[in-house]
């Protein structure tokens, strides 16, 4: 489904993402784990399309194409889906006719006809249920005067809505309180099935007690250092980071 | 429809507005001359009368034969004509009176019938006696070609309650030249304004506020969008007489521009001369916001539906004060119309789109 090969990307002239190798296929849900700073949100930026990122190097391709040829819009039309880290607020722009603008191009773009209003408001308030979304969030601004774990059960909701083939969560998990985590946790779980995939973006081993991963990678330094099964992220909790970075090194012969 | 016309057209002019609902009556205005009278418009609301219905004024401006550049010289210091343009000069003043305690709803349009380059003054007077409630939505559409200067002179008596909301939709020039007057105490007045302008359209509004007695409340809120090579000016002076205590005034004017070239000037200024009052003042100019603009495109939104939603959003903070709800979502509908282009596509546009 997605294959990165030797992948580099800067801001600027500075390097962040410094050679990221990564296979992901249908069904597989992967972790990435790593310290702050370490490149794990540039990927997720560069991957859905953030023209603030260069790519100086290396190959992304997703369902067959060219994934860095596209605009962020012909990624998501192709089923990619980044949660974001900080959703961004629009005033003015309720929830309802952002989701509307968005459902009926994806739609659009499928050749399936426009949802009726009726149909739009029935798969709403399916989709909100998901997350426990209050009635009132439909007809709120984007994000606008939401707590963070609104915002964060925001994006979960309009992954719901837009059914992606692989989602990239960007520490969905950052900012909530324990309730919250179990919704937005769930809520995921529920959007998991045999053929999308995600790639879930995390400091902490508590939301993937949630969404089990397949496997974990250990993001430094803008690559991948390590990759394992998911007892790493229970390791990482005891031991933190220390011991990978120093075994890569040794490896790297440094 | 044909019911509600109070004073009916002698000929539609191909002239369908789908703007009025059920219960609007429609007055003609024709190059200043109402249909059916021949005289400028006087318009007198009496006192105590409570309408629910809406009163619709729509002004026109249409060729008129023997009309020619050779009369220029009569036009007004603003607005002269070069050869071959139509001049529409309305010497004579307009007036609107709400008489008191009544409350009333007025719709005032604006058009061109004729794309010729119609240069119009107009002098507007407008009276709230005391304790008038008066809602009233201007809605200007003309021609590329047009030009159109207005003047209005608002008399505020004590107690009155005015709800002023301009849309400039689409017009060569259009220029609103306000002076409102806060004559009497315990005054509320809003007076708001979107102004959308692309190609070498130019949009001007100025504003003073004068608030001469205590205890009032005025509010202005003016944004435009502007694309293209369009030129935007806007200047607003609240001032507050040394009488006028326990003045609340706030004004604000926002600005976005959508391409390079589009340019805005603005004004916004305060003059105080008393001690006790809540005043303020902003104005900010802006461009479409990037990292909406990415949010928006990574949900499959495309970048000119999104850039479109970003506008109608910073539109909408205007749009939503129109206090009619079928008015409001008619408003929003010739925004949205305007925003992607439409109106330019079509010659006549005045004439057709609403």
């Amino acid at each position: 489904m997605l294959t990165i090969k030797d992948l580099h990307a800067s801001v600027g002239d500075k390097e962040i993402l410094k050679g990221v190798n990564l296979e992901i296929n249908p069904g597989e849900v992967h972790a990435i784990m790593g310290p702050n700073g370490s490149g794990k949100s540039t990927l997720s930026a560069v991957l859905a399309g953030r023209d603030t990122y260069t790519v100086t190097e290396g190959a992304a391709m997703f369902e067959g194409q060219d994934l860095l040829k596209l605009t962020p819009e012909e990624r998501s039309w192709l089923g990619l889906f980044l949660g974001f880290q900080y959703p961004i607020e629009i005033p003015g722009v309720s929830n309802v006719n952002f989701m509307k603008a968005a459902v009926n191009e994806q739609r659009k773009r499928r050749d399936l006809p426009a949802l009726s209003p009726g149909e739009f408001m029935k798969l709403m308030r399916e989709k909100m249920a998901y997350v426990e979304m209050d009635a009132s969030f439909a007809s709120r601004g984007v994000n606008v005067g939401f707590s963070g774990g609104e915002k964060k059960r925001n994006e979960i909701f309009q992954m719901a809505m837009l059914e992606p083939k692989l989602s990239i969560l960007d520490e969905t998990d950052s900012g909530l309180d324990v309730d919250a985590l179990r919704i937005v946790g769930n809520g995921v779980n529920k959007l998991r099935t045999k053929e999308n995939s995600m790639i879930v973006i995390t400091h902490y081993q508590r939301l993937l007690d949630y969404i089990v991963p397949d496997v974990i990678h250990v993001f430094y330094e803008g690559r991948i250092i390590k990759t394992a099964g998911r007892d790493l992220a229970l390791e990482i909790e005891k031991r933190g980071y220390d011991w990978i970075i120093e075994e890569a090194e040794a490896n790297d012969g440094k | 429809m044909e019911n509600n016309y109070l004073l009916a057209p002698k000929a539609n002019h191909g002239f369908s507005c789908k703007v009025p609902m059920k219960g609007t009556r429609q007055i003609f205005v024709v190059n200043g001359k109402v249909e059916g009278t021949g005289k400028p418009l006087a318009l007198s609301f009496p006192k105590g009368e409570i309408n629910a219905d809406m009163l619709q004024v729509i002004g026109v401006r249409t060729t008129v034969e023997g009309l020619h550049a050779g009369i220029a010289g009569v036009c007004g210091a603003k607005g002269t004509a070069a050869e071959g343009q139509q001049v529409i000069d309305l010497n004579a003043t307009d007036s609107i009176e709400f008489g008191e305690d009544c409350n009333e709803k007025l719709l005032l349009c604006s058009h061109t019938f004729t794309p010729d380059q119609f240069v119009t003054n107009e002098r507007t007077l407008i009276t709230l006696h005391r304790g008038a409630s008066a809602d009233i939505t201007v809605m200007q559409n003309e021609d590329n070609r047009s030009k159109h200067f207005t003047d209005y002179t608002i008399d505020l008596e004590e107690g009155s309650n005015l709800k002023m909301v301009f849309i400039s939709l689409h017009g060569g020039e259009i220029s609103n030249n306000l002076k409102v007057n806060l004559n009497g105490e315990h005054i509320d007045c809003v007076v708001n304004g979107l102004c959308l302008a692309d190609r070498s359209q130019k949009m001007t509004t100025q504003v003073l506020m004068e608030h001469f007695k205590p205890n009032c409340t005025s509010n202005q809120l003016f944004k435009y969008i502007l694309d293209d090579n369009a030129v935007a000016d806007f200047f607003g002076l609240i001032r507050v007489a040394q009488d006028a205590q326990k003045t609340n005034a706030y004004q604000a004017n926002h600005n976005l521009l959508i391409s390079d070239n589009a340019k805005v000037h603005t004004r916004p200024q305060l003059e105080i001369y008393a001690d006790d009052v809540k005043c303020s003042h902003g104005s900010t100019i802006g461009r479409l916001n990037e990292d909406e603009l990415f949010y928006l495109r990574s949900r499959g939104i495309s970048l000119p539906e999104a850039r479109l939603l970003q506008q109608k959003a910073f539109a909408n903070g205007v749009l939503e004060t129109i206090s009619n709800e079928n008015l409001r979502l008619r408003m929003e509908s010739l925004v949205d119309k305007r925003l992607r282009g439409e109106f330019s596509s079509c010659k006549n546009c005045s004439k057709n789109c609403c």
